[in-house]
């Protein structure tokens, strides 16, 4: 039987796993963006389970409190999230302004007459 | 067959200036007049096509340098020889357009600036001589947007160093001065506007944003070599 901290972890764990299936169940969520998320909560539910292995790390490591290691490589890992998310949305927006100044000079061969106006024509995004 | 000179005119809300600004490069050149409507929420686009301009309407607001782009890259589809970016809130003068372009007619320069020094509030001109001094570069007027460029030029602005910038000035001399091309700035004169207000900057806000994002974008470019050869026929 799992002492109340184990369980609180394990439980996290299970919790983040089951809203990220949902998320991707309802396509809100991609599924590579998923693989990060499902890695975080199976650690959750590792460390819940083996609270030993977090004090195995930390001896491994030289961190004599062994806990603060947990907080350390949480912290990094959201610093890395961040990041890579960052840089995913500038390479988004490089395609997003792309497409668009594209879409203007297509629409603009689409409707070249002075009475046609392409804007009012143009399928609004939904 | 080349196209010879395109003129492009980035535009948010000016239907109020629109009109004249085409009639007054329609009097002064024979090239294709470009409208580039930033999802513009009055009839800009409707007033240019009237004028019988070509009109990109943008589906979504890109920003000045994005909106500008768009002319670019049309420009690069069509393969323009020569392409002039002019504002479209009647403060660039279409009569300056012969002295832009006259340089690259000549095979002088690449890139060439319309330059008005003596416009501006102090802390514009001191923003200048900052952002000129951690750039080297040596353009005094670093935020016009009346520019003309020739075709390699043109294709050079179409590459991935200035698909994310937000305005046609720092960032676009760097990337160009980067890759080698020669820039020359002539002096013009500029009018103040007739009505609205600058895209760039509207309100204190967009001024600091702007003041930030280029000093972020002049660090992260420090170190790049220089221009090949900048030149300047201002006093």
């Amino acid at each position: 039987m799992f002492p109340a901290s184990q369980l609180t972890s394990f439980g996290i764990g299970i919790g983040v796993a089951l809203a990220i299936l949902v998320l991707v169940r309802k396509n809100h969520l991609m599924v590579t963006h998923a693989v990060w998320w499902l890695a975080v909560a199976a650690a959750s539910m590792a460390f819940g389970a083996y609270p030993r292995l977090i004090d195995w790390i930390g001896g491994v490591l030289g961190i004599h409190y062994p806990p603060t290691l947990l907080i350390v490589i949480g912290m990094g890992l959201i610093l890395i999230k961040m990041l890579t998310m960052d840089l995913k949305r500038t390479e988004q927006e490089r395609k997003i302004r792309a497409l668009t100044q594209r879409l203007a000079i297509l629409e603009s061969e689409m409707y070249p007459r002075p009475d046609q106006d392409a804007a009012e024509n143009a399928t609004s995004l939904p | 067959m080349k196209n010879k000179l395109a003129v492009l005119i980035p535009a948010l809300n000016e239907e109020k200036n629109i009109r004249e600004v085409i009639q007054g490069v329609r009097k002064v050149i024979t090239g294709e007049i470009v409208v580039i409507d930033d999802a513009s929420s009055d009839s800009t686009a409707r007033a240019a096509r009237e004028e019988g301009a070509k009109v990109l309407p943008l589906l979504l607001p890109l920003g000045a340098w994005g909106a500008t782009r768009t002319g670019i890259r049309y420009a690069n589809q069509h393969q323009f020889e020569i392409a002039v970016t002019i504002d479209a809130d009647g403060q660039h003068q279409p009569e300056s357009i012969a002295a832009l372009i006259a340089p690259i007619l000549s095979n002088q320069a690449d890139v060439v600036i319309g330059s008005c020094t003596e416009r501006g509030s102090i802390p514009r001109k001191l923003s200048w001589l900052f952002f000129r001094k951690i750039t080297g570069l040596g353009v005094r007027d670093l935020t016009s947007g009346f520019r003309a460029y020739n075709a390699a030029a043109i294709s050079q602005l179409m590459t991935s160093d200035t698909a994310l910038l937000d305005y046609q000035d720092i960032g676009i001399l760097l990337a160009l001065s980067k890759a080698g091309f020669r820039i020359l700035e002539v002096p013009v004169m500029m009018c103040p506007r007739s009505s609205g207000h600058s895209r760039v900057f509207s309100s204190w806000w967009d001024v600091f944003r702007y003041l930030v994002i280029t000093l972020i974008l002049c660090l992260s470019k420090a170190g790049m070599p220089a221009a090949s050869e900048y030149r300047s026929e201002i006093g």
